[in-house]
């Protein structure tokens, strides 16, 4: 475990510029009717810096194609390299630590501890690295999500918007530098969903940090770089520039 | 119907769910420890009770200063009962120009209805018989030693020559102390026209019954609606043998003690498990609400489903209860003999409606509030979440608990020493865990990263972390309770009755026989001499006022003023008896004193300062009454109820009485003994002791059985203490880990939770389990000097906090093994 860890330093074997790399990635379950192919051959590559979107419709594959990637899961045949580290070989002990040090997330469904404040919960990233500094950054980042005021609030008393708010402040606290969103506006209605995403990209922007996003909304695709389709666990549309950047 | 079709499916649907099954079971242990117990105790208490018949030679009986009327017996008969009657007097027997003052028992040959009478025909062996024949009478062996007889052949009693059938061995009153001189058995025919029994012989009469439970109670019921004979009294095996009752009644304390905090247990085991139930279900009912279910059907609904799982429940619990009952019954049952076998249903059926009122008791809480979720938390998770500063609901299972205690504990006192002490524990609980979680807050940024989860884990959870801490506590100081403090205690109770306590009793040694006997006894191997001057007299004025002209409220009184009293004097206090007013009279007050004990106080309502006149032989003596003592009657000492100061006493007419040990299989010395001392009165207590230890240490393994159920209970608080929390750490844990959380930061984060956890609770408890069995030993169980072993309570506490570490670790492996897929799955 500890000597897969030390292995994690870089990019030891990844090209330059690619942060995300999968080939021929394939996911397969035992269901109670036999086997259920989740994904099939699906490769991509996203590049350091880039925003990148996974379309497709509910059941296409996108959310476990999300878990591979960020390393939550194994695939079941092919291979994924993140910052060059193949995760494949590495065990959940190290894939937590390529995670902790490279990745943050933000899902549709928030995943905010209830019993903690919203400062607390933006603490949490930097609390696992024990930094010293955890709570004068968190409020750094509650500042720029405009939430200073309601920091000492706890998640039932927020609105989903305000919510979804805090758990971007927690992914950007620690300053990763591959962020995983999850259907980031799906629980939340239009004008608070265009004004979360603003939010999202701003702050992208902001940290160069690279965004890979599931969504099946094709507007907040479009305000990516590049976006890839699924349908049914396969690329029906091969990784391409996205018509229209919105700012 | 409809209602109970939708429950009896939402119960096999829940069934996995483990709250569930810690309701089950929980109810399922509670039951069976209070259906053991209370098995269990209704059978001792006829055991005990039958077997103190067979002291008596019957059932119940009435004792009376005079021939009882015919009435007594005919109804007995009628009720189906047997009947003996018989009388006791002393009289001088002559024989070979010697005569010997002997107590004499008169009965009819029906006589002993329970237990047995050994004779002897002289050729060693003996046989178990019943009353002699017309003409014929038994002696002991002292009275045979004394008058130079042996059996066959005759001897004079009141006028009559009557043939010594046989040597009395044993009579079934044996073991009592009431034997002043060498006994002899006869004919009440016999006695009759001898003319001893007619007026003014100092004969008491006695009639014994013995018959079915049911009868005898019958009997019991129609002679106290009868005016008594004056003088007369009821002779029941409650009121025999003071000491094994005493026995009995510690005995039952433990027991029910044991059952009360396995059943507490369970309580909190409920009551934690249906929040549980009751969060999980909050989604659910929302919905069914928000689908327009009314309250009243949701409410029914959750009631009829956990009285679907309480039925079955309270009837496994109760047949277990009767199986493991009748188990332990199996091994104790060679305590008693000639008792009754039936198995009793009533307790166990008792325990079962106790263990549904538990369950009601602490479950209903959190489930009448579920039923006030709205609609609307359908769409808002913190609308289900109704804020009240105080739930008066949250009293139900405090009232229900204190119900138990007092039903089950039998004694008010006992009921609010523990009651005050779980309140207390839980109050200091809750207190030292507030405590705990504003250090850890203050703590928690400056600490170790790893302890900084931990601690911040705990503080966050603050709701959770008290409740936790306190039903920890209280589950931890029952079970200390019952492995440390109660086995302490049965041993203490068990060190008051030595194997080398006195187990006999010698009278009437007089002052020139003093020393020859003491050294006669040293080389038989006899030790532990107390001896004491005893004087025979009569109360004669209370305050210059005679006692024949006084008229007391207390029926006793007048009996103990008609009777020959046993007095003596000393110039220490002796053991195992304290002064509780006045002050004791030590060698030579300047008037003459008397201490009484507390019954003679109750009795005649006497108090420090007053003057009490006695005729002893020839002479009075007035005392003032120096002080008032509460006597340890349970000690098999010798005890009196009045204690003179010897300075005034010394030159009243006496003689000795003293106690002694004696190791078994010393007959044939003691034979010797009673041949060279052929006056003295030996009385052996050896079976009576027996007996108290049998109880005792048949109570100590019942108590252990009982001991059992009540680990299996605590373990169950803990793992629905520590299950109350993990939905929310299973979720915490997955989040953390997709966040790259290693998994010995988890590991170190729940270590230090839990550790610190079961340290609060493992403390309080310690000190809680320590506090309430001083205050038990004193108050309860009355034995003096009782220590708690602090040292293995406070080992049990860091034992239980590493307890409590290790199982939060192991709760923490399934945790950290939750896949972080989970999380996007959730979404």
């Amino acid at each position: 475990m500890s000597g897969n860890a030390s292995a994690i330093s870089g990019n030891p074997q990844g090209a330059k510029g690619v942060l995300l790399d999968a080939v021929d990635v394939s996911k397969s379950v035992q269901g109670p009717e036999g086997r259920l192919d989740i994904l099939t051959a699906v490769s991509l590559q996203v590049r350091e810096g880039e925003s990148f979107a996974i379309v497709g419709a509910s059941g296409s594959g996108k959310t476990t194609l999300l878990g591979l990637l960020a390393g939550l899961d194994t695939p079941s045949s092919g291979h994924i390299a993140l910052d060059g580290h193949a995760l494949e070989r590495l065990d959940e002990e190290a894939r937590a630590d390529l995670r902790r040090r490279l990745v943050g997330f933000v899902f549709q469904s928030f995943h905010l501890l209830p019993a903690l404040t919203a400062e607390e919960n933006v603490m949490l990233p930097l609390e696992l690295e024990g930094r010293d500094d955890a709570r004068a950054r968190a409020r750094e980042a509650l500042d720029a999500v405009e939430l200073s005021a309601r920091r000492r609030h706890y998640p039932a008393q927020l609105s989903g918007g305000e919510q979804q708010r805090v758990a971007i402040a927690r992914a950007f606290v620690h300053a990763p530098r591959l962020l995983f969103a999850d259907e980031p506006t799906g629980n939340l209605d239009q004008r608070t969903g265009q004004h979360v995403s603003d939010l999202l990209f701003s702050l992208n922007q902001e940290h160069h940090t690279t965004l890979v996003l599931v969504t099946h909304d094709p507007k907040l695709a479009a305000r990516c770089a590049r976006q890839v389709t699924l349908d049914n666990g396969r690329v029906v549309i091969a990784p391409r520039a996205s018509a229209a950047v919105a700012p | 119907m409809r209602l109970l079709t939708l429950s009896f499916r939402s119960l096999r649907r829940e069934w996995h769910l483990p709250e569930l099954r810690t309701l089950g079971a929980s109810l399922v242990l509670a039951v069976v420890a209070l259906g053991v117990v209370a098995t269990l105790a209704a059978r001792m208490e006829r055991g005990v009770l039958a077997s103190a018949a067979e002291l008596i030679g019957g059932d119940l009986g009435i004792s009376a200063p005079q021939s009882l009327p015919a009435n007594y017996a005919d109804q007995a008969r009628a009720d189906g009962l047997q009947v003996t009657q018989g009388a006791s007097f002393p009289s001088v027997a002559f024989a070979h120009e010697q005569s010997q003052l002997l107590d004499v028992l008169a009965t009819d040959n029906a006589y002993p209805l329970r237990g047995t009478m050994e004779l002897s025909q002289g050729s060693g062996g003996s046989a178990v018989g019943h009353g002699p024949g017309v003409g014929t009478v038994y002696l002991d062996h002292r009275a045979l030693v004394a008058l130079n007889l042996k059996v066959g052949d005759s001897l004079q009693l009141g006028g009559r020559d009557l043939r010594i059938a046989a040597e009395l061995v044993r009579l079934p009153d044996g073991g009592e102390l009431v034997a002043m001189a060498p006994r002899a058995l006869m004919n009440i025919a016999d006695a009759e026209q001898a003319g001893l029994l007619g007026v003014g012989s100092r004969a008491r009469h006695r009639l014994l019954v013995a018959g079915q439970p049911a009868p005898v109670s019958d009997w019991r019921n129609w002679v106290e609606a009868q005016t008594l004979p004056q003088g007369a009294e009821l002779i029941t095996p409650e009121q025999t043998q003071e000491r094994m009752r005493s026995a009995f009644d510690r005995a039952s304390a433990f027991l029910r003690l044991t059952a009360l905090l396995s059943a507490l247990l369970a309580g909190v085991a409920i009551a934690l498990a249906a929040q549980r139930y009751a969060r999980r279900k909050t989604n659910e009912v929302a919905l069914l609400r928000a689908l327009g279910t009314p309250r009243r059907q949701v409410l029914g609904l959750l009631v009829g489903t956990l009285g679907l799982l309480a039925v079955p429940s309270v009837i496994v619990g109760g047949l277990i209860a009767l199986g493991l009952a009748q188990v332990t019954w199996s091994f104790a049952s060679q305590l008693f003999s000639a008792i009754p076998t039936t198995l009793p249903l009533g307790p166990a059926t008792a325990a079962a409606v106790m263990g549904l009122a538990v369950l009601a008791g602490f479950s209903l809480p959190p489930l009448a509030r579920l039923a006030e979720v709205p609609p609307v938390a359908v769409f808002r998770e913190s609308a289900a979440r109704r804020v009240r500063r105080f739930d008066a609901l949250y009293l139900v299972p405090a009232l229900v608990a204190l119900l138990l205690i007092w039903s089950q504990s039998g004694s008010a006192k006992l009921a609010g020493i523990l009651a005050v002490s779980l309140v207390g524990v839980a109050i200091v609980a809750a207190l030292l865990s507030a405590l705990l979680l504003w250090i850890a807050r203050r703590v928690a940024p400056g600490a170790h990263p790893a302890l900084r989860l931990g601690l911040a884990a705990l503080a966050r959870r603050r709701g959770m972390s008290l409740v936790q801490a306190t039903a920890l506590s209280l589950g931890l100081v029952a079970l200390l309770l019952l492995a440390i403090v109660a086995p302490a205690m049965l041993e203490g109770w068990r060190s008051e009755l030595p194997s080398d306590t006195p187990n006999w009793f010698v009278l009437n040694l007089q002052d020139d026989q003093r020393e020859g006997f003491e050294q006669a006894l040293t080389r038989i191997g006899g030790n532990k001499l107390n001896m004491l001057p005893l004087a025979v007299g009569k109360l004669t004025a209370i305050n210059g006022k005679p006692i024949d002209q006084m008229q007391f409220k207390d029926e006793r009184a007048k009996d103990w003023a008609d009777r020959q009293l046993r007095l003596s004097w000393a110039s220490e206090l002796p053991p195992r008896n304290q002064v509780i007013a006045g002050e004791w009279h030590g060698e030579h007050p300047p008037e003459a004193e008397v201490s009484i004990d507390v019954m003679w106080r109750d009795m005649y309502g006497l108090k420090v300062g007053d003057m009490m006149s006695f005729d002893i032989g020839e002479g009075t003596i007035n005392a003032r009454v120096g002080s008032i003592r509460k006597v340890d009657w349970t000690s098999f000492r010798v005890n009196f109820f009045l204690l003179f100061d010897p300075a005034h006493a010394a030159s009243l007419p006496h003689t000795w009485i003293a106690s002694f040990y004696l190791p078994r299989g010393h007959s044939e010395d003691l034979a010797q003994l009673s041949r060279d001392y052929s006056n003295l009165s030996l009385i052996d207590v050896d079976a009576m002791l027996d007996r108290v230890r049998e109880i005792v240490n048949q109570v100590s393994g019942a108590v252990r059985w009982v001991l059992g159920f009540s680990l299996l209970a605590g373990a169950l608080v803990l793992a629905a203490a520590l299950a109350s929390s993990a939905q929310e750490r299973r979720h915490e844990a997955a989040l953390l880990r997709t966040l790259g959380a290693r998994r010995t930061q988890l590991r170190m984060a729940a270590a230090c939770e839990f550790g610190l956890l079961g340290l609060v609770a493992g403390l309080t408890a310690a000190l809680g389990a320590a506090g309430t069995g001083i205050w038990l030993g004193h108050a309860i169980f009355h034995i003096e000097h009782f220590v708690p072993p602090i040292g293995s309570l406070l080992l049990a506490a860091f034992i239980a906090a590493l307890v409590v570490m290790v199982l939060g670790l192991a709760g923490t492996a399934r945790v950290s093994r939750t896949s972080p897929m989970r999380l996007l799955r959730e979404s």
